[in-house]
């Protein structure tokens, strides 16, 4: 007999609840060396990291009227950074921030 | 009443299917196995068999519309041969890791090149580390016999795993012999309704077949070998409702023929060991101690099993009829997965291999003639010259 440690245990054949925005089972921020870092004051909402994320982490919070970056998939391609027509991203290396997640068993 | 006929393995398998109540098939025509699909097309045809059949536009369509079907609830079949087999091998690992238990039958034929139509392992056994329970029929009758223990193994909760059904092509596929057809009550009684646990169903959406972190592939990985670990003992007991329900008498794993007092003995699984046996019958009869062992899956592999079966003797001859070129013995699959199960044996028999049957080459009485005399040299010199015969094409021995 094999032990699953908790909190690593797979459902049957991995099937997920659906239809859902976000895949708890799915957390690869933890994977990233560079991170974006976002300044709302020079955003201009104009939506290019939004539409260029590989991985959809930019979301449009209508009602606050800002843009969200979700970390727990971004990976830190730095595509968002070359597309954002403010320089409201910068790319900075994930180590350096003391809740750096890189290679974390628990990333979040 | 049961009735006996006289079936080809194709038209044992569709049978077979009939009485499982396949409710999904998929079909693409490759010779020999397509014949179970124009048998079945026909029962289709005329209401003897409410399925949906369905036509993949080649192999790898085929093995995905019975997984899709399967994920949603419905007992699915298909089935190919030869390149067909490994054209759809992208399939089988999602399959078996997804947990959805479908039935593929496969009727042997030797992969290209060029186009060579006969009988051979090697497509089949390409795809034996997938997860899939695989084993060989010897007969029509046995084809029968193995669609419905697969699928009542492969459904249970406690395996949850699909299964190759494997057969000889023409020396089985093709070849007509007895087959006893059970009452549908009795294949019933042995053979519950499909239940998936996790099926595809609009009113609990769920994903299958989502992106996993790697992590959790290994976590996959470790359940899939969990079901393969806990598929003998399922397969023990299936075997013995079977035996019982339908008045038969199967060994799960090993057949043994000739046995008790053999010092030396073939190991072969399908078609050729017909033959076989007729030469272990003929041998006695001249003296040669000789007797026969037959595989019947592949996947599990029954370790524990073959040791204690194989060190009764002092030398066996493990008859292959597939190719694994440039591994370890130079030859076909079974020899290392036989010599492997000999390791921990702290008396272990002489072990060599014969390369026969190949590109569906017959396998003769006077090979296993052959083959026997190489196996009483071995036992009189106390070794095995060489690990691998190439029957027929030896320059010495």
């Amino acid at each position: 007999m094999f032990i699953i440690p908790k909190g690593k245990e797979v459902p049957l054949g991995c099937v997920t609840p659906a239809p859902v925005s976000e895949q708890p089972m799915m957390i690869t921020g933890n994977w990233r060396e560079y991170r974006p870092v976002l300044e709302p004051e020079k955003c201009d909402l104009c939506m290019n990291c939004v539409v260029f994320c590989p991985d959809a982490c930019f979301q449009l919070d209508e009602a606050e009227e800002k843009v969200v970056l979700n970390e727990k998939y971004c990976k830190g391609c730095n595509i968002c950074i070359n597309e954002c027509a403010t320089d409201a991203l910068t790319m900075a290396y994930e180590l350096d921030f003391d809740d750096g997640v890189v290679r974390l068993e628990k990333p979040f | 009443m049961a009735r006996e006929m006289m079936l080809s393995g194709c038209a044992a398998a569709a049978q077979a299917a009939k009485m499982a109540q396949v409710e999904v098939i998929c079909s693409y025509p490759i010779r020999p196995y397509t014949a179970i699909m124009m048998e079945l097309a026909k029962m289709v045809a005329n209401g003897e068999l409410d399925a949906e059949f369905v036509h993949g536009e080649g192999e790898h369509a085929q093995l995905s519309v019975v997984l899709g079907a399967a994920a949603a609830g419905a007992r699915a079949l298909t089935g190919s041969s030869g390149v067909g087999v490994t054209y759809a091998f992208e399939t089988y690992s999602p399959i078996a890791g997804g947990r959805i238990p479908l039935q593929m039958m496969i009727a042997d034929r030797a992969l290209d090149p060029p186009g060579d139509f006969g009988s051979e392992h090697t497509d089949a056994m390409s795809c034996r580390d997938q997860g899939w329970l695989m084993g060989w029929a010897e007969s029509p009758q046995e084809v029968f016999d193995n669609c419905l223990i697969n699928y009542r193994v492969g459904e249970d909760h406690r395996v949850l795993l699909p299964q190759f059904v494997c057969q000889d092509g023409y020396f089985v596929s093709h070849i007509p012999g007895k087959v006893v057809l059970p009452e549908q009550s009795q294949v019933d009684e042995f053979l519950p309704p499909y239940a998936l646990p996790h099926p595809l169903d609009p009113k609990r959406p769920v994903s299958h077949g989502p992106q996993i972190r790697p992590d959790q592939g290994t976590i996959m990985d470790l359940q899939r070998a969990q079901a393969m670990l806990d598929a003998p003992a399922v397969i023990r007991e299936a075997i013995d409702d079977y035996n019982r329900i339908f008045g038969r008498n199967i060994s799960p794993f090993l057949e043994e023929y000739m046995t008790e007092d053999a010092e030396i003995a073939f190991f072969i699984m399908g078609a050729h060991t017909m033959t076989a046996r007729h030469a272990v019958n003929h041998l006695r009869s001249q003296g040669v101690k000789i007797g026969l062992v037959k595989l019947r899956f592949v996947r599990p592999w029954p370790t524990e099993d073959v040791a204690a079966a194989l060190s009764k003797f002092k030398a066996v001859g493990v008859v292959e009829t597939s190719t694994s070129y440039g591994s370890a013995m130079h030859g076909g699959n079974l020899l290392h997965e036989v010599r492997a199960s000999l390791y921990e044996l702290p008396q272990r028999p002489l072990t060599t291999s014969f390369m026969a049957g190949l590109g569906g080459e017959m396998v003769g009485l006077k090979d296993f003639y052959y083959m026997a005399d190489i196996l009483s040299k071995a036992v009189k010199e106390g070794k095995t010259r060489k690990t691998v015969y190439w029957v027929g094409f030896e320059a010495e021995d």
